[in-house]
């Protein structure tokens, strides 16, 4: 598991990263979201230890990363950004040298260049040198660097960016197949992809998150209208005659004309007030009634992109004034939370304490009762 | 650190690197021994005092790319990512380093060679010429490595490298201070065959200030990067 705790990285007077707290849980895929300078990489660098949080505190698996940084990035595999290689060794001696930097002990190291190769599928070019090779197989050799080992945790940065689509799709079923046994964070711009491969999307802008969700539910968030598209034959031409007043539909658009003389129609029902079910029986029963062959309907889905762009559009910008402010602010609720937490602490001891002498004083007092009592006997 | 030295190696041997700093050094070498031989020298140590100079300009070629280039291409993510600790990165490629120099020595051998062919050559008086050698290269590595951690422009490493060796050359003439900071007036008394303790302890201190200095350059670029 890994726990992002309140983490910032300033440069100077700019937040790169600003109080970002995220948990990505085990066998988990969590994908990235953000524009160019969002923060993505800034924040994959401060997990891998590679750069140092302004603030803040990681937890990898229960080991936090500042204190103990080497037992952390043995269970990290990172992927980094633009897939830097040593152009002088080939494929196999570029991963090797990875476990040799990962400290594989020397008895499963060849096994796990093996296993990484494979996976990766670079067997064909394994005593290439990686200057030799393509963008596509350079991206695989990054990422069999990554796999070695097979680490708890795979952090990959934009791992399919200058691919082909059949080396995307490639890359987008290896990752799918780490589910469950690794936990894998990766960051992309393409939405598609990430609403494919990830369980959950972490959305981040100007070095805040804005929205971790699952794509599904973050898709719902931004489904404001219901829109349906129709494919109909309608000979008599009596559609937009029948439906125009019809009380459910908002607005009622012809969006083409097929050459086999069909009609495909945008419709717009009232803000969120009909159920899908019952406008699709109601629709094919009105147009059963009017002699129009309903050849087709289907619900435009609000997506990823809907709900990325309605997110970030619009978002403040604030000065460095404001920042400063907000960040004192938090920082002063963190040290009030901490406040109550010590006070309630206190007063709980406080409150034991004081049981504690009272049941002494109470089994003191029945201990006298009993030695008067054994005493008045006598 | 086995494996950044392995590592290392292969990339000085694999490239032309390696070959330019033997080959070039070993061609120099060669010119100032015939220049001495026909002079009717049959002393090494007066061509390895000569060749001392040399490695002013040579020893940039080996260390100018040794982390500049890492952080150029990227690589640095790889090794700063990696459980190896900073101190054992470094020292693998500074050891690395110091393996293609102890060849380079070895090569002078045939020389010897020659000089004992024709002449006798004293070999205690050599090998302590070669001892002072390889610890002034050593002395000169460090600081290299360092220039190179301090940018990602190998041609700028270089140069700081070339300028700071050249002005330790002036610094005896400015004060009698500077002199104890200059590494070739360090390596003066070893040709003479005498292996002074606090020489010897001056050019490692020389090179664990500089190592250290590096691992602090690169632990410090975590926090400001």
């Amino acid at each position: 598991m890994i726990e992002v705790k309140n983490v910032s990285k300033k440069y100077g007077d700019f937040y790169a990263v600003r109080n970002v707290n995220f948990n990505v849980q085990d066998g988990e895929i969590v994908g990235f979201l953000g524009r160019n300078g969002a923060g993505k990489t800034t924040t994959m660098n401060m997990i891998t230890g590679f750069i140092e949080p302004s603030r803040g505190q990681i937890i990898v698996n229960g080991v936090d990363v500042d204190s103990k940084p080497k037992k952390v990035k043995k269970m990290i595999g990172y992927m980094p950004e633009g897939t830097p290689l040593y152009t002088d060794l080939t494929v196999k001696e570029f991963v090797s040298y990875m476990a040799d930097l990962k400290c594989i002990p020397h008895k499963n190291k060849k096994e796990a260049v093996e296993k990484a190769i494979m996976q990766t599928g670079l067997d064909k070019v394994r005593n290439r040198l990686t200057r030799n090779l393509s963008r596509g197989f350079k991206q695989r050799v990054s990422l069999a660097g990554a796999l070695v080992g097979d680490p708890e945790i795979l952090i990959l940065d934009e791992p399919t960016v200058g691919l082909d689509p059949k080396q995307v799709k490639e890359i987008r079923e290896l990752i799918k197949s780490f589910k469950d046994k690794h936990t894998v964070i990766l960051s992309s711009h393409i939405l598609t992809e990430v609403s494919q491969i990830c369980e959950k999307v972490i959305i981040i802008d100007k070095g805040e998150i804005i929205a971790v969700d699952t794509p599904e539910n973050l898709e719902k968030s931004v489904e404001t209208k219901q829109v349906y598209i129709v494919t109909i034959e309608d000979t008599e031409n009596s559609f937009e005659e029948v439906f125009k007043d019809y009380d459910q539909i908002k607005e009622l658009k012809k969006i083409k004309e097929n050459e086999d003389k069909t009609y495909v129609y945008q419709i717009e029902l009232k803000e969120n007030l009909v159920d899908d079910k019952e406008f699709r029986k109601n629709f094919a029963i009105k147009c059963a009634e009017n002699n129009i062959l309903n050849l087709g309907i289907s619900k435009e889905e609000a997506n990823l992109e809907d709900a990325f762009i309605k997110l970030i559009e619009n978002r403040q910008d604030y000065t460095n004034e404001e920042i400063n402010k907000i960040q004192y602010e938090r920082e002063l609720d963190e040290l009030r939370q901490q406040k109550q937490e010590k006070q309630e602490r206190k007063e709980f001891l406080k409150e034991k304490k004081e049981e504690e002498k009272e049941a002494k004083k109470l089994e003191k007092l029945e201990k006298n009762n009993k030695d008067d009592n054994e005493g008045g006997e006598e | 650190m086995f494996a950044v030295i392995k590592k290392e190696l292969k990339s000085y041997l694999l490239s032309p690197i390696g070959y330019i700093f033997i080959g070039a050094f070993l061609l120099m070498f060669s010119v100032l021994f015939y220049n001495y031989f026909n002079a009717g020298y049959a002393h090494l140590e007066y061509v390895f005092y000569d060749a001392s100079t040399l490695m002013t300009f040579l020893i940039p070629i080996l260390t100018m790319r040794m982390f500049s280039e890492e952080r150029k291409n990227g690589t640095e993510q790889l090794l700063l990512t990696s459980p190896r600790s900073l101190f054992s990165v470094v020292m693998g490629k500074f050891i690395a380093a110091m393996i293609i120099v102890l060849i380079t020595i070895f090569g002078t051998f045939i020389h010897f060679g020659i000089l004992r062919y024709f002449g006798e050559p004293d070999i205690r008086i050599t090998l302590c010429t070669m001892l002072g050698f390889f610890l002034l290269c050593m002395a000169y590595i460090s600081f290299g490595m360092f220039a190179s951690s301090i940018t990602e422009n190998q041609i700028v490493a270089s140069v700081i490298t070339i300028g700071v060796f050249i002005l330790m050359w002036f610094l005896p003439g400015v004060s009698q201070f500077f002199s104890d900071f200059s590494l070739i007036d360090m390596f003066d008394h070893f040709p003479r065959g005498v292996i002074a303790l606090n020489e010897v302890v001056r050019f490692i201190s020389f090179s664990v200030l500089f190592i250290l200095l590096t691992v602090i350059v690169l632990q410090r670029r975590k926090s400001v990067k």
